[in-house]
């Protein structure tokens, strides 16, 4: 399937720091102030570390089956019917990801910035880039974010610079008040919205490389650089606005912008931060939809996913107004069970799969796609 | 009113632009799932715009993980 499709190792690279920073950005600072309060800077970095192990599972299983995607090594660890299973998880993963994450989207726009529209009509707008998207195909989506990076990295730098004046340390303090759990629990929250997801990075990673060489490396480097700006924005959060105010507001890094004001001259520019997060929810929202479509045309033994883009994306735009009946079930979803079902998919059925793949191997049996 | 004949023309504008090409590469099974999800998108589609009760696939993960996540939360609870 994706036997066509070639991206570099660049792009790869770009493509998930994009994807780890995604809806990461704006909301985990308030997840982890409320966990680790003013210690929520040091919980980002235990997450970052926690999702270099996550990752370095995700290189051995392409290591392991350097050539096809997600269905094909799934069916290949597990047998024909468990495997179909095995997809039909990540399937659901994916579908269950690209809703949520659409909402997120709409919900951002009509509490924050535009508050008389309503939110479907910013899901519709924004669903249909992320399926215009995916309908071009991966290659297509590579290059975009080859092109937006600097314009991302340009608007993190000005905010992050603007924002300097306003940092008091006193709200960083003290730093080790704060127990050992509470940093489990939060870099564990970190985790789960930033690095499990790039499971649904196999359907392509190794495969879709041009060159083998350096893939994994570039896999981690991306979740590395994507981990820091995330760690910079939560340090940010906490020595401007204070661990109680991050905790209490919906979407801290937004509240953080706000409060820039360079010589009452440059002022109310949360707008970049906005941007930024567009840029990288986009990418967020596009890869669920390249799993949800790529995924269940693998299941369906068809060759190409991009037919499937535009129905599949009607399914997710409709759904994103029904997974989340209200905030208060939004919050209380990723804050509790969002966790233990991102840790079984993202990590428990790749280690199963890595375990079994191994087993699979040793008699020298070669698998062939 | 406005809305269903708005997705009903979508659909249709996605079914010409995908089934043609399809339909002349030959490839069955790629048509048939292409309509069906087509089929599901304008329905559920329909359905949310009509406020009509739809599943909700959380609802799901709330039922399966629910021991899972009170266990993890016992376990780090300060």
């Amino acid at each position: 399937m994706a036997g066509g499709e070639k991206i570099s190792i660049r792009q790869f690279t770009v493509l998930a720091m994009f994807y780890t920073i995604g809806t990461t950005i704006l909301v985990i600072p308030s997840t982890l102030a409320s966990d680790a309060k003013q210690n929520a800077w040091i919980a980002s970095i235990a997450g970052l570390l926690a999702s270099m192990a996550i990752v370095a599972l995700y290189i051995a299983i392409g290591r392991l089956y350097p050539n096809t995607t997600l269905a094909g090594m799934l069916e290949a660890a597990f047998g024909k019917w468990l495997g179909k299973l095995a997809t039909l998880a990540f399937i659901f993963f994916s579908f269950v990801g690209g809703s949520a994450v659409l909402y997120y989207m709409g919900n951002f726009m009509t509490t924050q910035i535009m508050p008389e529209t309503p939110i479907g009509a910013f899901i519709v707008l924004f669903g249909g880039l992320v399926v215009i998207g995916v309908r071009l195909g991966l290659e297509v989506l590579a290059r975009t974010a080859e092109i937006l990076f600097p314009w991302f990295l340009m608007l993190f730098i000005v905010s992050a610079l603007f924002l300097l004046p306003e940092i008091d340390l006193a709200n960083v303090k003290p730093i080790v008040g704060i127990g050992l759990k509470p940093i489990a629990k939060a870099s564990l929250a970190y985790t789960g919205t930033a690095t499990l997801p790039l499971v649904l990075f196999l359907m392509f990673f190794p495969a879709a490389l041009n060159r083998k060489q350096g893939a994994g490396k570039a896999l981690l480097v991306g979740n590395v650089i994507g981990g820091l700006f995330i760690v910079i924005v939560t340090y940010l959060s906490i020595s401007v606005l204070g661990a109680d105010f991050s905790s209490r507001n919906l979407y801290p890094s937004y509240a953080l912008a706000k409060k820039i004001n360079i010589g009452n001259f440059i002022q109310r520019v949360e707008i970049l931060m906005a941007g930024m997060w567009f840029l990288s929810i986009f990418f967020k929202a596009a890869f669920y939809a390249y799993g949800f479509a790529a995924g269940l045309a693998r299941l369906c033994g068809c060759k190409d996913y991009r037919p499937l883009a535009l129905p599949c994306g009607m399914i997710l735009i409709a759904y994103s107004l029904v997974v989340y009946p209200n905030v208060v079930y939004m919050m209380d979803f990723d804050s509790t069970v969002y966790i233990p079902y991102a840790i079984s998919t993202g990590l428990l059925l790749p280690l199963l799969l890595l375990a079994a793949g191994l087993i699979r191997k040793k008699p020298g049996g070669r698998t062939n796609e | 009113m406005w809305v269903i004949f708005g997705i009903v023309v979508t659909a249709a504008g996605f079914a010409l632009i995908e089934m043609r090409p399809l339909a002349k590469a030959g490839k069955i099974k790629e048509l048939w799932l292409f309509a069906l999800l087509l089929l599901a998108g304008t329905g559920l589609c329909i359905a949310v715009s009509l406020d009509a009760p739809v599943p909700n696939p959380l609802d799901l993960i709330y039922a399966l993980f629910r021991p899972s996540s009170r266990m993890l939360e016992l376990l780090l609870k300060e």
